[in-house]
């Protein structure tokens, strides 16, 4: 294929068509998307809007092909992650606080208002424990990774519990904080050791196998804790609370590493996830998401301590998840509405195609017969076909696309021009064709050839545009003109009466916002001046 | 010493015999280019003024198509014989009058009669009687139809066909049986007498019209002659000199019909049968041409739309949005090629049958008039010092980029997004263009005129040149700069990316470009200029702005005062002052201390202002029109026009209005003088003549020479060293365009539908040569499609010689 010529015609023209430009506006000095911003946004945003409440806790299951749990009211929905649609749901009793997945997918546990954990078979929904010994509403509920056996409680009790889920018994009670736990994680490489936070301001660390049941490490975090996550290497966890994400160092003796402050309200939940991409600089590195109350969900990387992509919704966001195959990011918003986002599978495509050539390995792909001249189906080729070796491509010049009202102007029919420029919805362009009309010495002559009809689209617009700072240059002088030239034919019509009507008001309007405006600069300017002496 | 940048369109062009080389009148000599590739090939010097006319000796033999001699004329009164492939000089016949126009018909009626011993060869001229002594200004004729023997290089004697107030420009038909000129309204054509000799008797008839004519033409083969008014209508009279010209043997035998009805059109006694008016061109034609067939006819004028004319039914096809109106149009040898020369001194080769334009040979872009109100104060050249170019405000909004060493134009930077229309009202003018010293950033300043105080806009526009391409990209536009005030200077930062513009509204901005700040070598994806300080003194106008050579100070000219400021932190630090008259043009002179202003006005003054003392170190009141500075040395030159006391010597000027002036900033005694001519509009520059130091190996390996440019008023630019004795010319023409020419060449049939395959292109020359045995030629004399082919006449002839039997002869 190297050798294709592409040949293009060679013309010199002398003059080209340029169509007429709207003034440019000056562009806001905001980084163009880097390439790992337009990868979070290639996930296809999916609203999913039947549920009654808020979403406090969403679970991703660990196995393929990943369904996720999302905590609603008293029910627990399951979601299929291809469809994004609800595939069951499991009742409950209580509210639903929090739920998590067994480390194998096939059972659940919830938590809700009444202090009771249930656990749940994840395919037939049949509830197959209860574990009842917290006093107040349990806040979270957490398998540890490694550990089929046991599972950790926090409530508003201020009481950590580690269960042995078999038995329905509390292994231990651990004391220390002195206000509602609210959350908590296992580490991903021990299943004794895990982390709680609570809104005494402080997170602990736990391990079963000390005596003392007290606090390995604790740590503060300066606001009432909402959620804390075990980092993947499990020698840090970030922790949420206030508007900030702080990021802890546990084997330096929880030193606080960075201290990420840019949410506007409190941050609700963190998790973490993999740049599912294959190639390019941040290929499969870690990625901390936040979502908070102001609606924004952002992506921090640790590595760089950067954030490197923000997003905003609609609502007051709740709780967010990830999926472990990096395909699917779920976030429950606090009146009900799960925003799923979804990346279109690249990937399923490759393997299975990987997988055909295995099995297929010695079928012979069919040859197919080349195309010649002489063939009947040669002058039927489509085109999508492509050119051959040896083929000479002659490039087609590109067409350039007039709108209605340059392809007018080009005919020098200057009055269906800024007609039809006045029927369309730009103001841009509107202007635009007036300049032109004006470098041709031809507005004038247009707003007296215009009829009533034309003349009242002519006088709506200035009505709602000769006061806009942007191009009140031309359009208040061109105001006054029509005024002048077409008194005669305003006077006789009752219509364009009214637009005039319309248009003094506007500019009355105008001359009270400038004189106050005028006003607060002279407050302003002896200040400005008495700052500048010192 | 280099010339360059002459107009290519003063006179009409004429093509060599194979269609190769495209002979242009270019000031003093004529440049020779190729039509393959639109470069100069090279060039014949001897005239001493402008060339008007060159005709090059058509092949009357297909053999003789190798051949290459011209005839010129020109205003220093010489008529000279050239063979342009060497290029020499043969010949030189001096008639002592400056010549405007000049025909030579024996040279196209020649073709008939081969074998014949030469005949003698008379040129018709067209000169300008500068003899006589004015008697009264309204009465004097100075133009004069002369007959010149060139054979024995002389005047013919006592021959002066007509007398016109004005020299006219004689046209001749392409058969050389007739030749006339129109002046005023009226046509005169003469007939070529058979047998020529010296004092043969030309006839004469006159036709008449009611509008002053520009223009005639001559159909090839018919009697019937077009001409074109200044109206636009295209007059065709049919049959003209029916009674005059017919064989003079009193067999007249067609009576003298006054009457109307069978003459349609004709006027009063004119000789013809009848005359026809087109009406198309809505201004002046300027361009008449009938295709050598005779079936169609070429007309263009001031709109700048070449109109091809059938002849039999009036139907027509155009070329529309050449841009500029057309002067000359020419006929080569090869039916597929011809040329339209424009007023924007461009010659475009088109592709016949279709008219594509092929190839443009642009010449230096001429000063344009702009109206008066926005007539900025300097003269809108700017220089790119360090790479020889100049960057000159064209008509079509463009930028037009020049190199001065190469003398041609690189490429044009299209600033308004606009058509430019020639005959329209001018609403949009470029005012300023100014280029960074490093040569990287260009600025741009535009007005648009607003209609009844409506719509007026000012724009800023700076522009980034690209790192390869080498063409200028918008970076930056700024609309309204300073209010609606105009844009009276821009100036750049010798060193750093950043610029001022100073108005007439009374303020001045300093922007500066993020992109510099960035240290890496990648750009920023939005780079752009914004604005870092404004600054203004007691709301004065701002006239005039200008850099330090190493950055540190900003002077900005307030009308009779001079600031300087810190463009940095935007502080006042000095002010200088004052003068008589509003200052226009500052400049620091060099490394020195000083600072050079000019100011124009009824009490014009260039001063010279010392930093060290804050005060005015000497004067001149001389109206400086342009002033350069050496970015290395203490020099600096000034263009001064002469004041107009100084008319009384006119005589010993010659018609020379400007003084370029080279001064030692601390010394008030020039170091030079050169007086030069149109100085008014032009400008002045140090180019770093390094670069071609390299190319030429001319100047003695000196490291850093300067060489002074000086462009007047007709953007004619010559560049000379101003510390040299003697002023020595170089050859612009570089050759390496030589190269690439021969293999270019397609012609005729090939250039229509590629080269054949079978055909061995040797051979088929080797056939042309007539001593070769021809094997078959009448296959490749008659290949081709039927309207490409050369007239019949042509081909008849060709096809007949190949069929008889050649006595091979060696050709040396």
């Amino acid at each position: 294929m190297a050798d294709l010529l592409v040949e293009q015609p060679q013309e010199i023209t002398i003059s080209k068509t340029f169509p007429t430009k709207p003034k440019l506006k000056s562009k806001p000095k905001t980084p163009s998307k880097t390439p790992e911003s337009k990868y979070w946004s290639s996930f296809k945003s999916h609203q999913i809007s039947n549920l009654i409440s808020s979403i406090p806790s969403i679970d991703f299951s660990p196995i393929s092909p990943h369904h996720f749990a999302a905590a609603n009211s008293a029910s627990l929905t399951l979601f299929s992650p291809h469809t994004l649609s609800p595939a069951s749901t499991i009742s409950s009793s209580d509210v639903v606080t929090s739920c998590s997945f067994r480390c194998d997918g096939s059972l659940i546990a919830a938590s809700d208002l009444s202090g009771l954990i249930r656990v749940f078979d994840v395919k037939t929904r049949t509830p197959l424990r209860r574990l009842r010994s917290h006093a107040r509403p349990v806040r979270f509920v957490k398998y540890p990774l490694l550990d089929k056996l046991h599972l950790v409680s926090g409530g508003d009790d201020s009481v950590v519990k580690y269960w042995d889920v078999a038995g329905e018994s509390v292994v231990l009670d651990l004391y220390g904080h002195r206000d509602y736990v609210r959350c908590g994680d296992c580490s991903p490489t021990d299943g004794e050791m895990f982390v709680t936070g609570s809104y005494d301001h402080t997170v602990k660390l736990w391990d079963v196998r000390v005596d003392n049941k007290e606090s390995v490490i604790e740590v503060n975090h300066g606001n009432p804790v909402e959620d804390v996550i075990f980092l993947p290497s499990g020698g840090m966890v970030a922790t949420a609370g206030g508007n900030s994400v702080k990021i802890w160092d546990l084997i330096g003796g929880g030193k606080m590493v960075y201290s990420m402050e840019s949410h506007n309200k409190t941050v609700t939940s963190i998790c973490v996830g993999k740049v599912g991409k294959e190639s390019g600089e941040e290929a499969l590195q870690y990625r901390i998401f936040s979502v908070a109350l102001d609606g924004y969900m952002k992506v921090f990387d640790y590595a760089k301590m950067k954030v490197t992509h923000s997003m905003r919704f609609p609502a007051p966001l709740m709780s967010i998840g990830f999926s472990p195959d990096c395909m699917t990011r779920v976030i429950g918003s606090s009146n009900g509405i799960i925003f799923a986002g979804r990346r279109k599978a690249k990937e399923d495509v490759g393997e299975s195609k990987v997988g055909n050539f295995w099995a297929l390995g010695s079928v012979e792909e069919p040859q197919r017969r080349a195309l010649r001249p002489t063939y009947f189906r040669y002058f039927h080729r489509s085109q999508g076909e492509k050119p051959n070796e040896g083929d000479h491509l002659i490039m087609r010049q590109k067409k350039v696309k007039l709108a209605e009202h340059d392809k007018l102007l080009k005919k020098f029919r200057h009055k269906e021009a800024l007609v039809s420029v006045l029927g369309g919805k730009n103001t841009e362009n509107v202007v635009a064709v007036m300049e032109e009309l004006v470098a041709r010495r031809k507005l004038l002559k247009c707003v007296v050839n215009l009829d009533d009809e034309e003349l009242g689209l002519l006088l709506g617009f200035l009505h709602k545009h000769s006061t806009m700072p942007r191009h009140s240059g031309l359009l208040t002088g061109l105001t006054r003109k029509v005024l002048e030239m077409r008194a005669e034919d305003i006077r006789a019509s009752d219509a364009l009466k009214g637009h005039i009507r319309n248009l003094k008001r506007s500019v009355e309007e105008e001359i009270r916002i400038q004189h106050s405006l005028q006003e607060i600069q002279g407050v302003i300017s002896p200040l400005l001046r008495i700052a500048g002496r010192r | 010493m280099i010339r360059g940048g002459r107009s290519y369109v003063l006179s009409p062009p004429a093509f060599s015999n194979d269609a190769k080389r495209l002979l242009v009148c270019t000031a003093n000599s004529v440049t020779i280019f190729s039509t393959a590739t639109g470069l100069p090939v090279l060039s014949l010097d001897g005239h001493t003024a402008l060339v008007t006319a060159v005709i090059v000796v058509p092949a009357s033999t297909p053999a003789s198509k190798i051949l290459c001699y011209c005839w010129t004329a020109s205003l220093d009164g010489t008529i000279r014989y050239w063979d342009f492939s060497v290029p020499e000089l043969i010949k030189i016949i001096n008639v002592n009058l400056p010549i405007i126009s000049m025909v030579i018909p024996s040279l196209l009626s020649q073709t008939a009669e081969t074998n014949d011993k030469s005949p003698k060869t008379f040129a018709y001229l067209s000169v300008e009687n500068t003899k006589e002594p004015e008697k009264e200004s309204g009465k004097a004729l100075r133009g004069q139809i002369k007959k010149c023997n060139l054979t024995n290089s002389r005047m013919a004697g006592g021959m002066t066909l007509s007398e016109t107030k004005q020299p006219e420009i004689i046209t001749v038909s392409s058969s050389g049986k007739y030749f006339g000129i129109q002046f005023k309204r009226k046509l005169r054509i003469w007939k070529v007498p058979t047998a020529e000799s010296e004092r043969a008797v030309v006839k004469k008839i006159t036709l008449h019209h009611t509008k002053n004519m520009n223009v005639l033409a001559f159909h090839p083969t018919q009697r019937i002659v077009a001409a074109g008014d200044v109206t636009g209508r295209i007059l065709i009279w049919r049959g003209f000199g029916d009674r005059t010209f017919a064989d003079g043997d009193g067999l007249v035998s067609r009576k003298l019909t006054n009457n109307e009805e069978e003459r349609p059109g004709v006027r009063g006694d004119d000789d013809a049968d009848s005359c026809t008016t087109w009406h198309w061109h809505s201004a002046e034609v300027n361009v008449l041409f009938f295709s050598s067939d005779g079936a169609y006819l070429y007309s263009g004028g001031k709109e700048g739309v070449l109109v091809v004319w059938q002849l039999d039914t009036g139907r027509k096809k155009f070329l529309p949005r050449i841009g500029s109106p057309l002067l000359w149009f020419t006929d080569s040898p090869d039916p597929s090629l011809s040329s339209i020369s424009c007023a924007d001194n461009q010659i475009h080769l088109l592709k016949m049958p279709s008219m594509e334009i092929l190839k443009s040979i642009s010449g230096i872009k001429l000063p344009c008039s702009f109206p008066e109100m926005c007539n900025g104060l300097q003269s809108g050249i700017a220089f790119d010092c360090n790479a020889g170019l100049v960057a000159l405000r064209t008509e079509n909004y463009c930028i037009q980029l020049y190199s001065l060493f190469d003398d041609r134009g690189i490429s044009e930077v299209v600033v308004c997004e606009r058509n430019h229309q020639p005959g329209d009202e001018v609403t949009v003018v470029v005012t300023l263009a100014v280029l960074s010293l490093d040569g990287s950033m260009m600025s741009t300043a535009e007005v648009k005129l607003p209609e009844e105080g409506l719509g007026g806009l000012v724009c800023l526009k700076f522009w980034a040149l690209g790192s390869q391409n080498k063409e200028f990209s918008l970076s930056t536009i700024v609309y309204e700069p300073h209010r609606d005030a105009g844009i009276s200077a821009i100036a750049f930062h010798p060193t750093r990316p950043m610029a001022v513009s100073s108005s007439y509204g009374g303020d001045f901005k300093v922007w500066v470009c993020n992109n510099g700040i960035q240290e890496m070598d990648k750009p920023l994806p939005n780079s752009g200029w914004t604005c870092h300080a404004v600054g203004s003194y007691k709301k004065k106008p701002m006239t005039a702005a200008t850099f330090s050579s190493d950055g540190s100070v900003l002077a900005v000219a307030a009308e009779t005062v001079i600031t300087l400021w810190d463009a940095d932190k935007n502080i006042l630090v000095a002010v200088i002052g004052e003068t008589l008259m509003p200052v226009v043009n500052l400049a620091f002179a060099g490394k020195s201390e000083y600072l050079v202003s000019a100011s124009w006005g009824s009490k014009p003054q260039l001063s010279i202002w010392s930093m060290s003392k804050l005060s005015v170190s000497w004067s001149y009141m001389l109206h400086v029109e342009a002033i350069a500075s050496a970015a290395d040395m203490s020099f600096f030159a000034a263009l001064a026009l002469l004041p107009e006391s100084s008319k009384w010597n006119e005589t010993s000027l010659k018609g020379r209005d400007g003084v370029i002036l080279l001064f030692n900033a601390s010394d008030p005694v020039p170091i030079f003088t050169w007086s030069v001519q149109k100085a008014k509009g032009g400008a002045l520059a140090f180019i770093q003549a390094n670069q071609f130091a390299i190319d030429e190996n001319e100047l003695d390996g000196k490291p850093h020479q300067s060489l002074l440019a000086y462009i007047n008023g007709d953007h004619e630019y010559l560049l000379f060293d101003p510390q040299g004795k003697e002023a020595k010319e170089h050859s612009t023409i570089r050759q390496e365009g030589l190269g690439d020419l021969e293999e270019a060449g397609k012609f005729g049939y090939a250039s229509i539908y590629g080269e054949l395959p079978q055909f061995d292109p040797k051979r088929k020359q080797a056939s042309w040569v007539p001593s070769a045995s021809l094997e078959r030629p009448w296959e490749t004399v008659f290949s081709g499609s039927s309207h490409n082919l050369p007239p019949l006449t042509k081909l008849c002839s060709v096809f007949l010689e190949s069929l008889l039997e050649k006595r091979t002869v060696n050709v040396d």
